[in-house]
C-alpha cells in the first residue's frame, strides 16, 4: 500500500510505496519517518493508496518516495531522509541529487521514474492510474474521466451499439484464451432468459504473474465501470468479482470501491437515473489454479469444488446457475471504459491486425528491470526484453523466455524478433496466457523447468478426468528421473504421446494446455534432455544428481565472497588464497556457482567425479 | 433431427447424448465413469468420439457422453485418433489398476504398452466416480471426492468412518474394477472402516443388508418393514397380487 | 466423526459466524473462509455444523476444505514460513531454501513441527518477483534470501515474542 500525504494548500503529495518489495525494505518507517516530520504542518492529511506491486521493477531500489504534481520520485529512501526531502524538496522545491535514479547507461540523474527507458517505452491503458491515484478514493478516479464511458452509455448509446463498439475495437479476452470480447457479448445478449450474469475472473492463478492484482489493488473503479457497462450491453443485473485468495488488499480495495459506486449512483437500482440497474458482489475464491477456468471458477461460485465441466455449451447460454453468463478478465474490464469512452477507432489503432490495444506483462527472472510494463501488441520479444527490461542480467547470456505460464511454454533466442500477440505466440508452440515473461538465462535448466510446471499443475489440476491427471502423474515421474540421471531416450517418444492424447482428449484448457510447458522445451531445448539422458550431465547446474561444483585456480582470486555465501560451509580458502570446495560437504545448492564475479565457480560431471 | 452416424443416418431426438444415440442404435463405445442411472460425467475420457455440427467446417474431438445434440451433425466413434487417445488412456489407467482383469482385456484390445505400475496407489480405483453417485443416489453421500490433482482420491471425510455410511454397499457393488475393500463374515460386514451387523432373511436365512441400511429403509418407505431379502420379497409380493386377483 | 472435546467449547463461536450467512450451497466458500481465518484451520465440529447449516452431506464440506488450498485441516503453526515457489522465486533457487528449512525445523511444506511452533508452506508468487526468492513470515516479507539467510532469520523466531500477531493464515 502506498501512502499519501496531502498539502491541500499547494496540492503537494507525498507518495510512498508501500507495496510488498519496498516494505521489505523498511517503506513503514519511511512513511512513519514522514508522517512525524509533518505533524508540524495541522494541514496534512494522510491517505492510504496503491501503486502496482513490483511497479517500477525498483522494487529493489526501495523504498520510493513520489512526489506530486512535480513528478519526482526518490529511491532508496530511507527514515532520516525524512527531515531532508520535507525541508528541502517539498517546501523549497530542490532535489536531492543523492536519491534520485541514475541511469547506468546514461550515468545521468533522472528526476523521474517517467523518464526512463522502462517506462516511456510503454503504452498504458489498463494501467492507465495504477500509482496515479488513490484506489481508496472515488474521487481520485473522477478526475481521471472516471465513470464518464458509462455516462455516455447510458445517454447516448443503446446497448447494441456499446457490443458494437467493444466488437469494432477487436478486443480479446486478456485472460489467456484471446477470445473476441463483443462476440461472447453479443451471444449472451442474444441467448433467451431474463437473468444474466457478469462475472470478472480475478483468480490470477499463474505462480509468476502480478498484473490483475496490482489493477484490482491499484485501480478498482476501472474494472468496476467496465463489468457495469458489459452488464448495460448484454441485460445483466447481477455480477460477481471472483478474487484470488491471497489478494488481500485487493478484496479490500474492491470493496470500498463498489461501496462508493453505490453511494455515487454507479451500481443499484437506476443506476445514474437511467431504467437500467446492476450490483457486484466479491467472491474469494478459495486458492486453486483450476478455478481461474471459467467452468470451474462457476462451480466454485455456486459453492461446489472447482473442476470443470465440458463446454460443448458455452457459458454465454448456460453459465452461473444455468443462465446465460458472460465471463471475462480484469485486465479485459479495465479496457472497456477506454474504448467507450474514446470510440473503437483509436483503440483498435494500437496492435497487430488481429490483436489490438495492448497487453500487460508481468516481466520477471534474469532480467534488469522486473515489473509490470503494458505495451503494444506486436511488440517485439527483444524490444520487450532488452530495450524495457535492461536485458538479462549480470550481462549472462539469454537462454529463453516463459510465456503463458504453466499453460505457455519456453521461446528461444532465436525467437527474441518475434512480435508477440495472440496468434504469434500459439504458433510459436507457446500462449499468451495470462501474461508472464519469464527470462531464464544459461544458469536455468530447461528440463527442470519444464519440471516445475508440471510439479506445479499436478497440484492443481482438479483431477477429474483421465489425460490430465493421469498424463500429468505420468510426465512428472519421467521429468523426475531424466532430472536425476535415470531418463531413458525411448521417454522422449513416450512424453510426445501421452501429450498428444493430453492436448486431444482433456476436458479442459488445463489439461490441455498442460503440456506446452514440455512440449516447448522438447521442440527447442531438445539437446539439453539428451545431454541428461545420456551423459549424466545438466549444462545449467541445476539438477543435483547430475552437477558438482569445482574452483578453477586459475580464475580463482581469493575473494572470499563464495565462503561467505555458502551455507554448507564446504568451501575453504583464505583471503587471496585459492578456494576449494568440499565434495562431501556441498549441497549443490550453486550459490557459489551464481555469486563468482570471475567464472571461477565451475560445473563437474557428477559421475566423472565418483569415479 | 438427423445424425450421420459413422456414415449412416440416424433420427436422434434433441437434447440426447450422442453416447445415448450410440446405445440405441448399438454402436459400441467404451465408457468408464457412464451409467445409464447418472448419465455422463465427462471424466474418463473414453467416450472420445468425432463431431461435425452443421456449419462447421472441421471435426473436433468430443465426450460422447456429454455432447448433447441440438442440431444436425455428423459423428465418426472409430478413426485413428480415437483409437489413439483411447489407448493412451488404457495405458495410463492400467497403472492404476494393474490387476484389474477388465483393463487387462481393453490393454490388449489396444495394444497398450505396458508403463511401470504406480506402487503408491495399489487399490485399483480408476477413479470413474461412479461410486460416489450411487452413494448420493441412496441419500448418504458418506463418500466424495477428496483432494485434488494427482493426489485425488475416493474417500470418506478423515478417512474415519463416516456417520453417513449405512454399509448398503452400493458403491462397492457399481464399482467396474472392484477396488472398495469390502469384507464379510460372522454376520459382520466391514466397509470403509466401519463394522456393520449383518441381518438375515425372514423367509431363507440370506444375510442381505446391514442394519443400518434396513432401518434408513424403513425410514425413507416402508419398504424394508418385513425384512425380506430382494427375492424373497418379490416372491411375497407376487403371492399377495395373485391372491387379490 | 470423532470430535475434540475443546472444539465444543467454542460451539457458539463457530454458530455464530456460520449464522452470518444464508443455509444455501453458495454461502458455504465464505463461511468456510471466515473460520479459517478466525481458526487458522477447520475444526471437525465446524464442518460438522457448516454441513447442516447450508444442508450439504459433511463429505462434501469436507470434499470442498481438502480441494481448496486455502483451507487447512489441522491447526497450523505459531510462525508460518512461506516460501515463494513463484516461478521468478523458482529459478532464483527457491528450492535451495526449502530443503534448508526442512534440515533446520525437520518439516517439509505442508507440515507443522510437533510443538506447534513452525509451518512452512510454498506459495506461488507474492508480487515481489524483483526481490525473488521471497520469503513471507507472518507476515513479514524477506527479500533475495540465500540460504546462509536462513539461520538468522529462523532465529528471530526462536520461541521467543517477536511482536507476532496472528495473522498468518
Ligand atoms: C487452467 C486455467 C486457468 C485460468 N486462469 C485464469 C485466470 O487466472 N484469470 C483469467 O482471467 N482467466 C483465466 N483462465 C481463462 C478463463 O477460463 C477464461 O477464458 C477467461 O476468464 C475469459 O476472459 P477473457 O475472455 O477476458 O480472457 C484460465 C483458464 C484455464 C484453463
Ligand atoms: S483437464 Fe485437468 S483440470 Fe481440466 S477437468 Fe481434466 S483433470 Fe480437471
Ligand atoms: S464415459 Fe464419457 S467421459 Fe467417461
Ligand atoms: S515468483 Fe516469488 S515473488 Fe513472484
Amino acid at each position: 500500500m502506498d501512502m499519501i500525504i496531502k498539502a491541500h494548500d499547494d496540492r503537494q503529495t507525498i507518495l510512498v510505496c508501500c507495496g510488498t518489495g519496498c516494505t521489505a525494505n523498511g517503506a513503514r518507517d519511511v512513511f512513519n519517518a514522514l508522517q512525524s516530520k509533518l505533524k508540524d504542518h495541522p494541514d496534512i492529511e494522510v491517505l492510504p493508496v496503491v501503486k502496482a506491486t513490483g511497479c517500477n521493477g525498483w522494487c529493489e531500489k526501495g523504498p520510493l518516495v513520489r512526489i506530486i504534481p512535480r513528478d519526482i520520485t526518490y529511491c532508496s529512501v530511507k527514515a532520516q531522509d525524512a527531515d531532508e526531502i520535507v525541508d528541502k524538496t517539498l517546501l523549497e522545491g530542490i532535489l536531492i541529487k543523492r536519491l534520485l535514479y541514475r541511469d547506468p547507461v546514461s550515468k545521468e540523474h533522472l528526476a523521474s521514474h517517467h523518464l526512463t527507458d522502462f517506462y516511456r517505452k510503454q503504452h498504458k491503458i489498463a494501467l492507465r492510474n495504477i500509482g496515479e491515484i488513490d484506489p481508496a478514493q472515488i474521487s481520485d478516479y473522477l478526475e481521471r474521466e472516471g465513470y464518464q464511458a458509462l455516462k455516455k452509455a447510458l445517454q447516448k448509446m443503446d446497448s447494441q451499439e456499446v457490443i458494437d463498439t467493444v466488437k469494432a475495437a477487436g478486443l480479446r479476452g486478456r485472460g489467456g484464451g484471446g477470445f473476441p470480447a463483443g462476440n461472447k457479448w453479443q451471444a449472451c445478449r442474444n441467448a433467451s432468459g431474463q437473468e444474466k450474469y457478469i462475472i470478472c475472473n480475478g483468480d490470477e492463478g499463474d505462480p509468476g504473474a502480478f498484473m490483475d492484482r496490482s489493477i484490482m489493488e491499484g485501480d478498482p473503479h476501472t474494472v468496476i465501470e467496465g463489468m457495469i457497462l458489459g452488464a448495460y450491453a448484454v441485460g445483466a443485473s447481477h455480477g460477481y468479482i471472483y478474487v484470488r485468495d491471497e489478494y488481500d488488499l485487493a478484496v479490500q480495495n474492491l470493496g470500498q470501491a463498489i461501496k462508493d459506486a453505490h453511494s455515487h449512483g454507479y451500481l443499484g437500482n437506476r443506476i445514474m437515473d437511467s431504467d437500467f440497474s446492476f450490483d457486484i458482489e466479491l467472491v474469494r475464491g478459495g486458492g486453486a489454479f483450476v478455478c481461474g477456468e471459467e467452468t470451474a471458477l462457476m462451480a466454485s461460485i455456486e459453492g461446489r469444488t472447482g473442476e470443470p465441466r465440458d463446454k460443448y455449451v458455452y457459458p454465454t447460454e448456460k453459465g452461473l446457475w444455468g443462465k446465460p453468463t458472460v465471463i471475462n478478465n480484469v485486465e479485459t474490464w479495465a479496457n472497456i471504459p477506454v474504448i467507450i469512452l474514446h470510440g473503437a477507432e483509436a483503440f483498435a489503432a494500437v496492435g497487430t491486425e488481429n490483436s489490438k490495444g495492448t497487453k500487460v506483462f508481468s516481466l520477471v527472472g534474469k532480467v534488469v528491470n522486473t515489473g509490470l510494463v503494458e505495451v503494444p501488441m506486436g511488440t517485439t520479444l527483444r524490444e520487450i526484453i532488452y530495450e524495457i527490461g535492461g536485458g538479462v542480467l549480470k550481462k549472462r547470456s539469454f537462454k529463453a523466455v516463459q510465456t503463458g505460464g504453466p499453460s505457455g511454454g519456453c521461446i528461444p533466442a532465436s525467437l527474441l524478433d518475434l512480435p508477440v500477440d495472440f496468434d504469434s505466440l500459439t504458433e510459436a508452440g507457446s500462449m499468451m496466457g495470462s501474461g508472464g515473461l519469464i527470462v531464464m538465462d544459461d544458469h536455468t535448466c530447461m528440463v527442470e523447468v519444464a519440471r516445475y510446471y508440471v510439479n506445479f499443475l499436478a497440484g492443481e489440476s482438479c483431477g477429474k478426468c483421465t489425460p490430465c491427471r493421469e498424463g500429468i502423474r505420468a510426465l512428472l515421474e519421467i521429468l523426475t528421473d531424466i532430472c536425476n540421471g535415470q531418463g531413458r531416450m525411448e521417454d522422449l517418444q513416450l512424453m510426445e504421446d501421452i501429450c498428444l492424447t493430453m492436448q486431444e482428449a482433456s476436458l479442459c484448457a488445463l489439461g490441455r494446455t498442460a503440456p506446452n510447458p514440455v512440449l516447448s522445451t522438447l521442440r527447442y531445448f531438445r539437446d539439453e534432455y539428451i545431454e541428461h539422458i545420456k551423459n549424466h550431465y545438466c549444462p545449467a547446474g541445476v539438477c543435483r544428481e547430475l552437477t558438482t561444483f569445482y574452483i578453477d585456480p586459475e580464475k580463482c582470486t581469493g575473494c572470499t565472497l563464495c565462503v561467505k555465501q555458502c551455507s554448507a560451509d564446504a568451501i575453504k580458502g583464505e583471503k587471496k588464497q585459492v578456494h576449494t570446495i568440499n565434495e562431501s560437504e556441498c549441497i549443490r545448492c550453486g550459490e557459489c556457482y551464481r555469486v563468482c564475479a570471475f567464472d571461477a565457480v565451475q560445473l563437474g560431471r557428477r559421475d566423472h567425479h565418483e569415479n | 433431427m438427423k445424425i450421420k452416424l459413422n456414415g449412416k443416418e440416424r433420427e436422434a431426438m434433441p437434447g440426447e447424448s450422442i453416447l445415448e444415440l450410440c446405445k440405441r442404435e448399438n454402436v459400441p463405445i467404451p465408457t468408464f465413469c457412464y451409467h445409464q442411472a447418472f448419465g455422463g460425467q465427462g471424466a474418463c475420457r473414453m467416450c472420445m468420439v468425432e463431431v461435425r455440427e452443421e456449419g462447421q467446417k472441421e471435426a473436433r474431438l468430443a465426450a460422447a457422453c456429454t455432447y448433447l445434440l441440438n442440431r444436425e451433425a455428423e459423428v465418426i466413434t472409430e478413426s485413428d485418433r480415437i483409437q489413439r487417445i483411447r489407448r493412451t488412456i488404457v495405458m495410463l489407467l492400467k497403472r492404476r489398476a494393474a490387476g484389474d482383469p477388465i483393463l487387462k482385456e481393453l490393454a490388449d484390445a489396444y495394444a497398450a504398452p505396458d508403463l511401470e505400475a504406480v506402487v503408491t496407489e495399489p487399490e485399483n480405483c480408476i477413479l470413474c466416480g461412479l461410486c460416489i453417485h450411487a452413494c448420493e443416489e441412496m441419500g448418504k453421500s458418506a463418500i466424495w471426492s477428496m483432494f485434488r490433482g494427482i493426489d485425488k482420491r475416493i474417500a470418506t471425510p478423515y478417512d474415519e468412518a463416516s456417520d453417513d455410511c449405512i454399509g448398503c454397499a452400493a458403491c462397492a457393488r457399481i464399482c467396474p474394477t472392484h477396488a472398495i475393500s469390502m469384507e464379510e463374515k460372522d454376520s459382520k460386514r466391514i466397509i470403509w472402516n466401519k463394522s456393520f451387523e449383518l441381518v438375515a432373511c425372514r423367509r431363507c436365512g440370506k444375510e442381505y443388508a446391514t442394519r443400518e441400511e434396513i432401518e434408513y429403509l424403513k425410514e425413507r418407505s416402508d419398504y424394508g418393514q418385513e425384512n425380506l431379502c430382494e427375492s424373497c420379497r418379490k416372491k411375497t409380493l407376487a403371492i399377495t397380487v395373485k391372491n387379490y386377483i | 466423526m470423532q470430535i475434540d472435546v475443546n472444539e465444543y467449547k467454542h460451539e457458539n463461536e463457530y454458530k455464530e459466524l456460520i449464522e452470518n450467512y444464508a443455509g444455501k450451497p453458495e454461502s458455504l466458500l465464505a463461511i468456510m473462509q471466515d473460520i479459517q481465518k478466525q481458526y487458522n484451520y477447520l475444526p471437525r465440529l465446524a464442518i460438522s455444523l457448516i454441513s447442516r447449516h447450508v444442508g450439504i452431506p459433511v463429505s462434501r464440506v469436507y470434499a470442498m476444505a481438502s480441494f481448496y488450498k486455502a483451507f487447512s485441516l489441522t491447526p497450523k503453526g505459531r510462525f508460518v514460513f512461506r516460501v515463494c515457489d513463484g516461478t521468478a522465486c523458482h529459478i532464483k533457487n527457491s528450492e535451495t531454501l526449502l530443503d534448508q528449512l526442512q534440515k533446520s525445523l525437520g518439516i517439509k511444506p505442508g507440515e507443522t513441527t510437533t510443538d506447534g511452533m513452525y509451518s512452512v508452506e510454498t506459495v506461488n508468487c507474492l508480487g515481489a518477483c524483483a526481490l525473488a526468492p521471497v520469503m513471507v513470515v507472518n507476515g513479514k516479507v524477506y527479500g533475495k534470501v540465500s540460504p546462509g539467510d536462513l539461520e538468522g532469520i529462523i532465529k528471530e523466531y526462536g520461541g521467543q515474542n517477536h511482536g507476532y500477531d496472528n495473522q498468518g493464515s
